[in-house]
């Protein structure tokens, strides 16, 4: 049963705009904190980015050895979602599968830069890997063991809001900040857009704006300029559990080298390029063709296997970018750049990051909300196992009983 | 080709028309729409009413609804499909397409019944989960035939996952995706849990949960495996091949064996 005590109840009131990953993992985090939220999404809840993403628990492997720290995360954060939301996570490892003798070499500064970062990457004969995994490429030159796993996109996520739902938050789907009220150059209210259509104008303490992609809009309506680079990336899912195990190419990070299984599919992703806006955005054929050709070098039997559903989702890139070499040049790091030296004060834009790493984001986010708001209290979300993602429900038909 | 969509709207029906790619699927079609609406496009396109979605890929089960009367995933029905013979309910045969007066096809969306409506064509299926019991697990051994087993992971010990104490193994999740159209397609007036619930049920018991008799418990109740009247339309609409019937019949039959037990 899911009853994590909070012991001191705060009146400070923060609205989250984004029922995405970290708007919801935020919501979880304050609500432990005993802050009162009010969590605001246009859509459905994960209907913009989140719920469309690859789905790979990253254990950090990939991001090795271009960033140790973001690694290290990765691999932290793998541990603790797989204690506290185990039921939305098909854990089976993963491995790096190099197919050409360059690729091979690149195996010991790989392993290498996954030790340093905490990652228990390890070399496995290449029999040993076909033996885990028929499907692999028999050309395959080495194979790297990694911690790697799959989540389920959106109920990983759910789970974090059926959390928060149950510490008291309040969470409303299908309802749009359509304006932010400021007085002394500060945010102190919202107009919100409800699912009747109907407008409603409330105050707040703190606004965080958790959009993603969409945060250069969020952040207009206070009359800033966040620089948000919208960059689609394209994913293709056959039918057929081809592998049990995250399947990646052993090489530097590019585009369709990741392969993961998923209930009854498999899914090979990704690509990127830019866009002007996040809304609506569809895989080209030329995209599709080339992920398959890519999974196929992986795992020789993806060409035969029968499509079953391509899909592409905005990644939020801090910056901006005019071009799609400009877009990969862009970190992919993590921030919250809080407002006041723009002279909108009470209230932050979280920025970029990883859905693996939802977690700490939320937990660096409520860091800096509380510090703002001169609240001492730490992050607990790593210490309770969270309730069902079907909990949501529950919550969402009590309240409107 | 040309396509008019008919989206549920209140009482009533929001009329979306455009000249649409029938590879697209019925999702991707909102999509655009809606994106088309927001962004000020011109001449300007009527706003789309509400529609859940998030993984466009048939593996969240947001987008369940009722697509020209047959219970559909819309993230995996092609408009093309539409523009062919198709279903106008489960189990019934093919019929042609309804074309408008201007050639457009017709294509009616409603939200899932026996959902809790949000507006336009959101409704989430709480209902047909709400007796799927909290600690009821979500996954299962994957089918692992004729592949070594995973070992020297020294990760496990952090996190101690193991299912239901056995050693660790190949695990994905189960099919069901909890869409709710096999409730939303069920003939049953009379109170009843439903088959996503009960297929669950059973699901749990094959596995061998540790509180597998507390499922057949629940199962066994008058709104349970009993109200279940067989019109296996919950077989014929879901899109995970979970045959939620055949579940319903092997918790009708473990409850008629527990009875004769009994009896003897």
């Amino acid at each position: 049963m899911f009853n994590p005590p909070v012991p001191h109840r705060h009146a400070a009131r923060v609205l989250i705009v984004g029922g995405g990953g970290s708007g919801a993992a935020l919501a979880y985090d304050l609500a432990l904190r005993g802050l009162s939220v009010l969590l605001v999404e246009k859509g459905e809840f994960t209907s913009g980015t989140t719920g469309r993403h690859h789905g790979q628990l990253h254990s950090g492997a990939r991001y090795a050895v271009g960033d140790r720290a973001i690694a290290r995360e990765c691999m932290q954060e793998t541990l603790i979602l797989r204690r506290i939301v185990p039921q939305a996570i098909e854990y089976n490892g993963g491995l790096f599968v190099a197919l050409s003798d360059d690729e091979a070499d690149y195996g010991d500064s790989f392993i290498s830069a996954c030790l340093e970062a905490g990652i228990p990457a390890r070399d496995a004969a290449t029999e040993k890997a076909r033996a885990w995994e028929p499907a692999l490429n028999p050309a395959a030159r080495r194979a790297v063991w990694v911690p790697d796993g799959s989540f389920d996109a959106y109920r990983v996520p759910a789970a974090f809001l059926a959390g928060a739902a149950a510490l008291g938050a309040e969470l409303r789907a299908f309802t749009e900040l359509v304006g932010i009220e400021l007085r002394g150059g500060r945010a102190v209210g919202a107009a919100l857009r409800g699912p009747d259509g109907r407008e409603e104008r409330l105050s707040f303490d703190y606004l965080v704006s958790a959009t993603g992609a969409w945060a250069g809009r969020v952040g207009a309506l206070a009359g800033l300029d966040v620089p948000i680079t919208p960059a689609p990336g394209a994913m293709l899912a056959v039918k057929g559990r081809l592998t049990d195990m995250v399947i990646s190419r052993l090489a530097p990070p590019g585009d369709g080298d990741i392969l993961v299984p998923q209930r009854g599919l498999s899914i090979i992703g990704s690509t990127q390029r830019r866009a002007d806006s996040p809304e609506g955005i569809l895989p080209t054929d030329e995209e599709i063709a080339y992920l398959k050709g890519r999974a196929a070098e992986l795992v020789p039997s993806f060409a035969d296997a029968p499509f079953h559903a391509a899909w592409a989702a905005a990644r939020p890139l801090a910056g901006r970018a005019s071009n799609d070499a400009e877009g990969r040049a862009i970190s992919r790091d993590f921030a919250v750049l809080d407002h006041a030296d723009d002279g909108v004060a009470g209230m932050c834009t979280l920025i970029g990051g990883k859905a693996t790493a939802l977690r700490v984001m939320a937990e660096k986010a409520a860091d800096e909300v509380c510090a703002r708001l001169g609240i001492a209290e730490p992050c607990r979300t790593a210490d309770f196992v969270l309730p069902s993602w079907r909990a949501l429900g529950a919550f969402a038909a009590r309240k409107e009983a | 080709m040309r396509f008019v969509l008919y989206v549920r709207n209140g009482e009533g029906y929001s009329e979306l028309r455009a000249e649409l790619d029938p590879a697209m699927t019925v999702l991707d079609a909102l999509e655009s729409l809606r994106a088309a609406a927001e962004g000020g496009a011109k001449p300007a396109v009527a706003r789309v009413p509400h529609y859940r979605h998030s993984c466009h890929h048939g593996s969240c089960g947001t987008c369940s609804a009722v697509v020209n009367g047959l219970e559909s995933l819309m993230c995996l029905t092609r408009l093309g499909e539409l523009a062919a013979a198709r279903p106008r309910k489960p189990g019934a045969a093919p019929e042609p397409p309804e074309i408008a007066a201007d050639g457009a096809v017709i294509v009616r969306i409603d939200p899932i019944r026996r959902g809790a409506l949000v507006g336009g064509v959101a409704a989430r299926p709480d209902e047909a989960l709400r007796a799927i019991p909290e600690w009821l697990g979500y996954l299962r051994p994957a089918e692992a035939i004729d592949k070594a087993e995973l070992e020297g992971d020294p990760t496990r010990q952090a996190t101690g996952e193991v299912l239901s104490g056995r050693a660790p193994e190949r695990v994905r999740f189960e099919a069901c995706i909890e869409c709710g159209l096999c409730s939303s397609s069920c003939p049953v007036s009379v109170p009843f849990m439903g088959p996503a619930a009960l297929a669950a049920m059973n699901r749990g018991r094959e596995r061998g949960e540790a509180r597998a008799e507390e499922l057949l418990d629940s199962a066994a109740a008058p709104d349970g495996a009993a109200a279940c009247e067989r019109h296996l339309a919950c077989s014929r609409v879901c899109p995970q091949a979970v045959y939620p019937g055949k579940h319903i019949q092997l918790l009708k039959n473990a409850l008629a064996s527990l009875a004769a037990k009994m009896k003897a």
